[in-house]
């Protein structure tokens, strides 16, 4: 009867949070167990009771900064100076300005948002395909959660409990990977079609570009470096990206008003409390799973299958793909992490840090896939590009991104060589 | 007259909420600045996370009223109009229901008519009642636990006031709202 309910709550458009502390109050009640509900609300409570969850609100804070303070500009003009000059110049471009915005926001559907509103005008502007153009830009976002800064890593990590720092490090190989294969796949799609040419900036504009652009920089310089050194914590770089976005945006952009903080801080609170409630809820879930033995159950049946990791890892990973197609990739790592970690950890010995990797950027796809993908219809309300004619562009890069998980899950090394 | 209470609420749970964001990038500067100073304060992050927790779940509660929850809209998305409608009004209930629920699971929690029949004496109460809730202390911060629990009674006032205004309020007249 539970997993029927959980069903019919989740496709009635129940929001997920409430769908999960529902179920958990349904199995309490069917098992018998009342006295749970006597430690309920404490147990919802103490689910977000978390250090490393202070990370989210800082990073969505950090981001609407950005977002606000004219840096995105900025770092555009910067790539340009780099890959501006080749045929095709503004599709790198695209892909090396999403490089350095994912070094600073954390989540794929803003840094989506962002880049297509600049990016894909600018493209069809210079005569490329409408299509093509948000499809770079909606695949050039999947960089967000893989190079650290990451929501998804945050989550991941409180939920398997490992530190967060780690797993930030874990995921700049596998992002410098992914857009590599990005500029691969926009190099072959520009052999069949024939991109507008390129052109270089001059010595004196190439020195503007990347001055203006130095003090956003100083960003991912700051996120990245105080983990890498040891020097503070993930919550803590947050904190002083988002001083130093709003600094630069205030008293060297000059495109920020102190003024404009409360509406910052409201979209912060509401943004990052819809993650951070359903995290809540997901800890009552949690009894469900546990007590249903629910990871053992199904490591059971899928050791019966396969007893080789990779093999495994390729199931788990078709399997999220199609649950990526039908819900939000946050929530469906909530959903997923403490049923599949146990059985990946314990039956099949997979380092955790490769794991989280692998589901976060698979369950990160699921963004651009249709009939849910969120993404792709904010790539499309940015562009003004229909969604359909978007997904036909994009199929080459979501092959690559299928590429990128496969060598994720054969060789761990990938994820695991820095940390 | 519910529908504005519920209005004015989630407009005040959000002020707080924002509030509260705030006040966690400040306190989460301020440790990284006496920390560098070498002269740390302990109770910095303790305030931090409770600030989160305040915050998530008062704009949860806010997120109620604006109808603005994350949900797999799937089915809902291909539904014709008459059906979609009830479906809305099938979640509207579903969370009345679970607001109730939650009234009862505070009450059991917190047992506020127990300790008033124990004369608000705690001691008496914890030996009638084996419930402790209101002897756990903070860690850091020097108050008993239960002021920051309280944050659930809130949220579940706020929840049952938007969840029952949304039931005499069907339609789309939040979401309207939440975009303006």
């Amino acid at each position: 009867m539970t997993p029927i309910l959980f069903l019919i709550l989740l496709f009635a458009s129940v929001p997920i949070a409430f769908v999960l502390a529902l179920t958990a109050l349904w199995y309490i009640y069917d098992s018998g167990n009342l006295v749970l509900y006597d430690s309920y609300a404490q147990q919802i409570f103490s689910g977000v009771e978390n250090y490393g969850l202070l990370a989210i609100p800082l990073f969505i804070l950090t981001g609407e900064l950005m977002n606000e303070g004219g840096m995105t500009q900025r770092l555009v003009r910067a790539a340009r100076v780099f890959v501006g000059g080749f045929r095709g110049g503004l599709a790198y471009i695209n892909l090396l300005a999403n490089m350095f915005m994912a070094a600073i926001i954390g989540s794929a559907a803003s840094q989506i948002a962002v880049m297509s509103r600049a990016m894909v005008p600018a493209m069809t502007k210079e005569g490329y395909d409408p299509g093509f153009s948000a499809a770079t830009t909606a695949a050039g976002g999947l960089l967000a959660p893989v190079i650290p800064p990451s929501m998804l890593f945050v989550i991941y990590g409180v939920l398997a409990q490992l530190p967060i720092g780690d797993l930030f490090i874990a995921g700049i190989i596998p992002g410098l990977i992914m857009a590599a294969a990005f500029f691969v796949v926009v190099a072959l799609i520009g052999l069949a079609q024939d991109f507008p040419a390129g052109e270089w900036m001059t010595l004196t504009q190439a020195a503007r570009a990347l001055r203006d652009a130095l003090p956003a920089f100083l960003i991912p310089l700051a996120i990245v470096g105080g983990i890498l050194f040891g020097i503070a914590t993930p919550t803590e770089s947050a904190a002083v990206a988002s001083l130093i976005a709003f600094a630069v945006g205030w008293l060297i952009y000059r495109e920020i008003d102190p003024r404009d903080l409360g509406r910052l801080f409201v979209r912060t609170a509401t943004n990052s409390s819809l993650v951070i409630f359903m995290i809540a809820a997901a800890n009552v879930f949690g009894w469900v799973v546990v007590y249903e033995e629910l990871p053992q159950k199904l490591a059971a049946f899928i050791s019966t299958v396969t007893s080789d990791p990779f093999t495994f890892l390729l199931i788990v990973n078709a399997c999220l793909l199609f649950v990526g197609m039908l819900i939000d990739g946050i929530a469906a790592l909530i959903l997923v992490t403490p049923i599949l970690l146990p059985i990946a950890v314990n039956t099949y010995g997979i380092n955790p840090f490769q794991f989280g990797v692998v589901i976060s950027l698979n369950l990160v796809l699921g963004l651009l896939t249709p009939p849910v993908g969120v993404g792709l219809y904010i790539a499309s309300a940015m562009s003004g590009v229909r969604p359909f004619t978007i997904f036909t562009a994009l199929w080459p890069f979501l092959l690559a991104v299928a590429g990128v998980l496969i060598l994720l899950s054969y060789f761990p090394i990938l994820s695991t060589a820095l940390i | 007259m519910l529908h504005r209470a519920s209005h004015f609420w989630a407009r005040v749970e959000i002020f707080l909420a924002a509030a509260l964001a705030a006040s966690i990038t400040g306190l989460i500067l301020l440790n990284v600045v006496t920390r560098a100073a070498g002269n740390a304060i302990y109770w910095v992050d303790e305030a931090a996370i409770y600030a989160m927790v305040w915050m998530s779940f008062l704009a949860a509660s806010a997120a109620i009223h604006y109808r603005s929850a994350i949900s797999v809209t799937l089915i809902n998305e291909v539904l014709p109009d008459h059906a979609r409608r009830w479906l809305t009004r099938f979640v509207d209930l579903v969370l009345f229901v679970f607001a109730c629920l939650m009234v009862w699971i505070c009450l059991r929690w917190f047992m506020p008519w127990q300790l008033m029949q124990a004369g608000w004496d705690v001691k008496a109460f914890q030996g009638q009642t084996f419930n402790f809730i209101y002897a756990e202390p903070t860690n850091t911060i020097g108050i008993r636990k239960v002021w920051i629990w309280l944050v659930m009674p809130l949220f579940t006032l706020g929840a049952l006031l938007h969840a029952t205004a949304n039931l005499f309020h069907p339609g789309r007249a939040a979401q309207v709202e939440a975009a303006e």
